[in-house]
């Protein structure tokens, strides 16, 4: 039995063109014939359908514990509250305890330890996953419902779900592709550690290196193995200078990405670049660069087919 | 007879000057009134003032267990306004400025003090720093 190698591309700053990359590689491994998916773990702004044209569906509620008192059964102890490590649970003695839900959590150990009882699970939705198919890949979306914060349960989700189809449908994908949020906190790094590789994707200003080295600590952290790519490598002629400094920083480049009229065009139509069947411009600087970043990256991943 | 919790910083009694942090004031003076009269001033110190998160839900509890019914404030994080709201704890927002604990009760018993309705500053608004960390001057506005 093979697993799906499983690649996440992250990058620290917004906007640097992690979708973008992840959508061109998903394509590229799908024309080379691999079975590919996609999941697309920016739960906060979910757009990565936009850019592959899909329409989602199988909607699912990702539902969260909240803690219920029964009156009925409890017996005022506090012990939940004196134990709640978010103090999500206002006790006053002889009086029911009170959750207060905006900082519970969700963590059950009340729930656990109630002598009598008394707390039940009172589930709320704190988002939803979909699914959806494009250019013959699948595509696994997770969306985190505005006001909530916890992103990370609903990445831990789709993680879940993805282990689920390892597990029972082993041979289903070859490859899969891990789109990650910007900044370097815990849904990030869900992702990242659930990856056999990782790729930071970045841009020659002083925003996207510093953005780029917050985030290569997190993935040093994970003890993964990295390369960037620099994207919009043409910008204002710094592409040198950036290339430069990474290397003194000890970063290797797995490739860079010009500005590209191309690229936006695709970007806006909802066709990817690389997708076989569109009409994009085959020795376009932007298309070119992401062919040679996927020969590195076959190389890199000793990937064969 | 009621009593009124107000964040403080230290133990000076009614000649205590009120803390504009809530969860993570020093002390909470609690002064019971009877009949318009001031009948007895204690001082119990916030354990929650270092706390990690949470502190205004901490505070609340050390208000709720001290048996205060109403308190008077500065700055009012939104966890600190659902607790003491779930408490069904009436709200007085001071006037700003370092008042004394005398000073805000005499306010209050005059009917110069306006209601809190609504949480005024954001989550950990209160956090680091030393005393007069809090969030500059005027505070929120109170609505009847």
């Amino acid at each position: 039995m093979v697993k799906p190698k499983i690649i996440c591309v992250t990058g620290g700053k917004g906007g640097t063109g992690k979708t973008l990359v992840a959508v061109n590689l998903a394509i590229m491994f799908k024309n080379r014939g691999y079975k590919v998916l996609l999941i697309d773990g920016d739960v906060e702004n979910p757009n990565t359908f936009l850019l592959l044209n899909a329409k989602l569906k199988n909607k699912s509620e990702v539902l969260y514990f909240l803690p219920k008192i029964i009156e009925d059964k409890c017996n005022k102890c506090g012990l939940c509250a004196e134990n709640c490590g978010t103090h999500a649970l206002l006790y006053i003695k002889d009086s029911y305890p009170i959750p207060i839900s905006t900082v519970c959590s969700g963590c059950k150990l009340c729930y656990k330890i109630c002598p009598t009882n008394a707390i039940e699970p009172d589930l709320k939705v704190i988002g939803w996953t979909y699914t959806a198919s494009a250019f013959n890949i699948d595509l696994f979306l997770g969306e985190l419902k505005p006001s909530e914060a916890r992103s990370a349960v609903i990445v831990n989700k789709l993680m879940e779900n993805l282990e689920e189809v390892i597990k029972t449908e082993p041979e289903k994908y070859d490859i899969v592709i891990l789109d990650t949020a910007p900044g370097a906190h815990c849904d990030v790094e869900e992702l990242i550690n659930g990856a056999d590789f990782v790729i930071p994707v970045t841009e020659p200003t002083r925003f996207g290196k510093l953005d780029l080295l917050r985030i290569i600590e997190l993935i040093n952290l994970l003890k993964k193995e990295y390369k960037a790519i620099v994207n919009r490598s043409s910008l204002l002629g710094y592409k040198e200078k950036f290339l430069k400094e990474l290397e003194e920083k000890g970063v290797e480049v797995l490739g860079d990405i010009p500005l590209d009229e191309e690229i936006v065009s695709s970007y806006c139509q909802g066709i990817p670049l690389m997708e076989e069947t569109s009409k994009f411009d085959r020795d376009g600087a932007g298309y070119k660069s992401f062919q040679q970043i996927f020969e590195n990256l076959m190389e890199w991943g000793e990937f064969s087919k | 007879m009621v009593i009124i919790g107000i964040p403080t910083f230290g133990n000076k009694g009614l000649s205590e000057v009120m803390n504009d942090r809530f969860g993570r004031c020093s002390s909470f003076t609690f002064v019971t009134i009877e009949n318009d009269e001031i009948v007895e001033v204690k001082t119990v110190a916030n354990d929650a003032q270092g706390a990690m998160g949470g502190a205004g839900i901490q505070a609340a509890q050390i208000i709720g267990n001290n048996g205060a019914t109403e308190v008077i404030v500065g700055h009012l994080g939104p966890n600190a306004m659902n607790s003491l709201s779930a408490l069904n704890l009436k709200i007085y927002q001071s006037q700003g400025g370092s008042l004394t604990v005398k000073e805000l009760i005499d306010l209050h018993l005059s009917g110069k003090l306006q209601v809190l309705t609504a949480s005024n500053v954001g989550a950990h608004a209160g956090m680091g720093g030393g005393r007069g960390a809090g969030m500059g001057g005027g505070g929120g506005r109170g609505r009847q």
